[in-house]
Parts: C-alpha cells; structure tokens; sequence
C-alpha cells in the first residue's frame, strides 16, 4: 500500500512540475468542467476534442460495472465538440468488462455509450456568475427512462453556477452545483456539489482543482501541452488516481492559452 | 470467383487507363475554363458495435477515384474500392466499381439542377435529377428523384431491372451569422422505406459537425452526428492531370444502427453535406459563401514572347500562374 501511495504522489508531483504549460481542465464525459462536478464554465467556440481517461473503481457507479461483484478500473474515451459559445456536446463510450477466460485475459467487451449536453444561458459577468445547465446520457433519457432494465449508469441533470475572482493577476474560481442523478445507487452523488480553481498567474493556462462531490473530496490538476495535448489527473481522496489526455483543436483556427 | 474477380478488376483498370490515355491529349479536352482530370484516392473508414466479441468491428478501404471536368459542368467520375481490413462479411470482399457516371449540371434562372446517369453507390444504377431553388440567402428548396435498379459486384455479380423510384424534398435554412444550417428533409429512400430527417450543420473551417435526428417508416427514430473534415494541401496548381488526395474525409455515426433507414445514394465520389450537391462556381448559397476551402491556381502552358514583347520587356519565365480560382472539391 506505501509502495502504492508513493507512486500516485510521484505521479501527480511529476504532473504539476513536467512543464510551465498548464491548460483548461476537463471532465471525463469530454465537456468542461472541474473533474467530477460540473461548472458553470463553457469551452471555447469551436473546440473539438477526443480523448481518453482512466477510471479508478472508486470512481466508478456501484452497479454495471462490476465482473463477478467486484468493481475493477476501466476507461473511457470520447468526442466532443463546442459548435456554440453556449452549447457543448459529446459523446462518450466506457468500456465494460463481459467475460474473462481462465488466465484473466478479458475475451468480451461491452460498452456503455452517453450523450451529453451543456447550454449556458447566462455569461459570466463582473458581479455574477456564470450559469449552465446539463444532461449525461440525454438520449437514452428521453426515450427510454421508463424501463428499468436500460443502463442509465451516468444519467443525471445538473445546473452549475461559477464565478471566478482576479487579484494580483490569479485567478480563483468557484463553482456550486445542484446535481440529480437518475438511478438510486448513485445518489451519493445527488445534492449540492462544488468546487475551487486557483489559476496562477506563472501558469495561466493552468489550474489547479479541489472539488467535493457530494460523496468524496478529489484534488487535481490540468495540463495543455503544445496547446494541442490536454492532460488531467486528479486524486480521489488523496489515494485513488485517475487521469486522462484528449487532443484539442479549435475548428474556427483560433489559438487561446488556455 | 477467382476469374470473376481478375474480369472486374481488369475491367476498372482498362477504363481508368483508358480515361488517362484520353487526358494525356490535350486537344482532347473539352473547351472550359478549367477542364481537366483529377485522380484523387481517400479511406473509407467504418465501424460498428454489435457483438461482445470485439471491440469493433472495421471495414476500411481506400477509394482511389477520377473526376474528369469536360467544361461547362459536365463530369465523368469513378471510384473504386478496395478493401484493406474487412471485418464486415462477404458483401464488402474484393476490389469493388463503387461509382461510375456522367452528370451535367446547369440551372434556369435560380433553379439549379443536376442530371446524373451511370453506376451509383449503394450497388445501384440508373438515372438521377437533383434540383436547388434559393428563394433567399437564407432559404432554399431542394429535391431529388432517381429511377434505380440493383447492381451488385461482390461476392457474386447481380442486377436487376431498374424499377424502383426514389425521391425526396426538403427545404435549407442558413443563418450565415453562426454559419449554420438547417435541413430538413422527407421522401421514398431505397430500400422502399417513407422517412424523414432533420439535420443541423455547423460549419468551421474546413470543417463541419452535423447533428441529425430522422424518423423512418420501418426502423422508427434514431440519430447520430456526422463529420466532414477537408485535407490539406488547401493551395493547389490546377493542371490538365491532377494527382491528389481526396478532398473530404466523412464520417456519420447512428446511435441506433438503423443501417437501412433513410439510405440514399450518391452520385459524386466525393459528395457531402458540407459542398451540397452543385459546384462552388456555379451555386452561391449557403456553405458555398464561407471562404472557400481551397484555393486552386491554373497551371498554365509557359507563353511565347512576341516580336512586340520582345522589343519591350522580354519575358524569362516559362511558367506562368494566373486565373486565380477558388474551388471546392
């Protein structure tokens, strides 16, 4: 376990110092946000991105994703795209574990796939917040809520407000959520959630993530390298890592820093 | 099947050669502003989940086709496909004539239309009408009719009688602010389904990201997004014979794997929803009023100076670029 705990704090040390370039975080269901919860903020218009992250067990919902009841670690990979300044989408498929053979080689795979929208009706302005409101898994959520054997692992609505304040060129976001989740074993997650980011100003394109999910405390950091490369890991109660990279281009061919 | 085999691939040989042979004269060519013949060759990139057994599986194959511009709209195009990894079954085994036709397009007054005859793709043949109204910069009518029939390569050759009619009408909203686009379109599709289809495209540069939903008589609703991604080089030289890659890369995703709902054919090897159906120079609407995707220089024969020039400024240079023209393939 020490062995374990050394290398995840290598792991994140070696992240936060790799490179000065640190970039815009992101969410593992491919729109922005903080790391599990989501926030008020939008990405660029124009952003397009495709990515994969790894998914510590911990992280994981309670049903669908275990192999003979035991939860285990997968991934998930996924697309997205900001066609709007108020409106992201994506779409994201996590890897599920069907069958082994006798040597533990995985021989079946299944997936679960989930749309995701975000709509940001109100910009962030000098005395207020930044507010958006989103679903996980909106397609199957609207066609198929009502039966029961349909896997709505990820299904929930959310609304997130995020207001960032500047001093000495940091910059301190905070982010409150209300979040509901569809199916009962993942009310954990249910209620008022939220977050902090500390953007410093010898990083802009940096931020660094500390979040309560409503269940457990993540911390967690981002990184853009080549403004192309974004990576982010994050700590789940300072013991179970998770982390990803997604390739990012902006359609209009414009160039931010973060 | 061997010889079936080695008697078709003969056969798209002979007539791409065939076709090359006949631009390589250049008196041959058909008198237009820009007449000439573009080899051109993409991948056809598919995937579907439908069992645990793996992951994916992939069909790709590349597409080497011709587009051979007679002048005045006329066009002669091919394509072929050739399967590099195929985990989609016999239907898609074997070097296959994915298009070959002849297609005319001209308009009267503001409709424009767009005659096609010949080998489609979707293993079908027959004749083709596309037609575009603009009523306004921001709204258009738009309709096509075709009269088809089965024309099946792999594994075994098939066809039958053309007899099945096709056709579907819509109308194009563009809101050239946020340069989107609206389609909404309904019709009698291929495999003699009743469906209807509402498409959203926004368009980046080079770039296009489509949402759709549709609703089909037999397959009920579905959805998805689609793709079309331009490829570089976006400066060309356009020459009597032009070799390049092909100018779109498209990629449609269904969430439900409705492979039979509201399928039509294409008539152009390198047909997508970003271009529309009509060529840039002859059709201002919608897309076509964003900057032009790729920037194309006419390739001209060097000019002989004359006495005149001579005795005035003699010329050096034995290339000579001018005629700038903006495409889009």
């Amino acid at each position: 376990m020490n062995k374990m705990k050394l290398i995840n704090t290598t792991l994140i040390l070696l992240f936060l110092c790799l490179l000065p370039n640190i970039g815009k975080a992101q969410q593992y269901t491919g729109i922005s946000g903080l790391i599990h919860v989501p926030s008020g903020e939008m990405n660029h218009e124009g952003d397009a991105v495709i990515g994969a992250h790894f998914l510590n067990k911990n992280m994981m919902p309670d049903v669908g994703f275990l192999y003979q009841g035991e939860k285990y670690n997968t991934f998930d990979y996924y697309v997205g795209l900001t066609p709007f300044s108020w409106l992201e989408l994506s779409l994201v498929c996590t890897e599920r574990i069907r069958e082994k053979d006798e040597q533990g080689n995985i021989i079946k795979w299944s997936k679960d796939r989930y749309a995701s929208i975000k709509i940001q009706p109100l910009k962030e302005g000098k005395y207020y917040p930044s507010l958006a409101i989103g679903c996980n898994d909106i397609w199957t959520a609207a066609f198929y809520k009502d039966q029961p054997l349909i896997q709505l692992y990820y299904m929930n609505l959310h609304v997130a407000a995020t207001k960032h304040f500047k001093f000495s060129g940091n910059e301190l976001g905070v982010t409150v959520a209300y979040r509901y989740y569809y199916r009962n074993y993942n009310e954990k997650w249910n209620g008022v959630v939220g977050g902090i980011t500390f953007r410093p100003a010898f990083f802009p394109q940096g931020r660094l993530i500390a979040e309560y999910t409503g269940n457990e405390f993540l911390l967690g950091a981002d990184m853009l390298l080549w403004q192309h490369l974004r990576l982010q890991a994050s700590l789940k109660d300072f013991k179970y890592v998770n982390a990803g990279l997604c390739l990012q281009f902006n359609l209009l061919g414009k160039k931010y820093k973060y | 099947m061997y010889r079936h085999n080695s008697i078709r691939l003969g056969f798209i040989a002979a007539v791409f050669l065939a076709l090359f042979l006949r631009v390589g004269q250049p008196k041959a060519i058909g008198q237009t502003s820009s007449p000439g013949i573009d080899f051109f060759s993409g991948v056809d990139f598919n995937f579907r989940d439908i069992n645990y057994e793996t992951q994916y599986d992939l069909l790709i194959r590349l597409t080497p086709g011709f587009k051979w511009n007679m002048g005045n709209h006329w066009q002669i195009a091919g394509q072929a496909m050739i399967p590099i990894v195929n985990q989609y079954g016999e239907a898609y085994k074997g070097v296959q004539l994915n298009m070959l036709d002849v297609s005319k397009e001209f308009h009267i007054k503001n409709l424009y239309l767009k005659t096609t005859a010949g080998i489609f793709n979707q293993n079908r043949y027959g004749l083709d009408l596309k037609a575009f109204m603009p009523l306004c910069d921001w709204f258009a009518l738009e309709g096509q009719a075709g009269w088809v029939g089965w024309l099946i390569m792999s594994p075994k050759w098939w066809f039958s009688r053309p007899n099945h009619f096709v056709w579907t009408v819509g109308g194009d909203f563009y809101i050239p602010q946020w340069n989107t686009q609206f389609r909404c379109t309904a019709g009698k599709y291929l495999y003699r389904d009743f469906g209807c289809e509402v498409e959203v495209m926004r368009h980046f540069n080079h770039t296009t990201a489509t949402v759709y939903g549709r609703w089909n008589s037999i397959e009920g609703f579905d959805g998805g997004f689609r793709l079309i991604v331009t490829i570089p080089p976006y400066h060309r030289k356009h020459r009597a014979v032009n070799i390049r890659p092909a100018s779109n890369w498209r990629i449609s995703y269904t969430v439900m794997y409705n492979q039979f709902s509201n399928i039509m054919y294409r008539t152009d090897p390198e047909e997508n929803e970003r271009d529309g159906w009509f060529s840039r120079d002859l059709l201002q609407w919608g897309s076509h009023t964003m900057e032009p995707d790729f920037i194309i220089t006419e390739k001209t024969k060097p000019i002989k100076p004359t006495e005149k020039t001579e005795q005035t400024e003699p010329t050096e240079s034995t290339e000579q670029e001018q005629n700038e023209q903006n495409e889009t393939h």
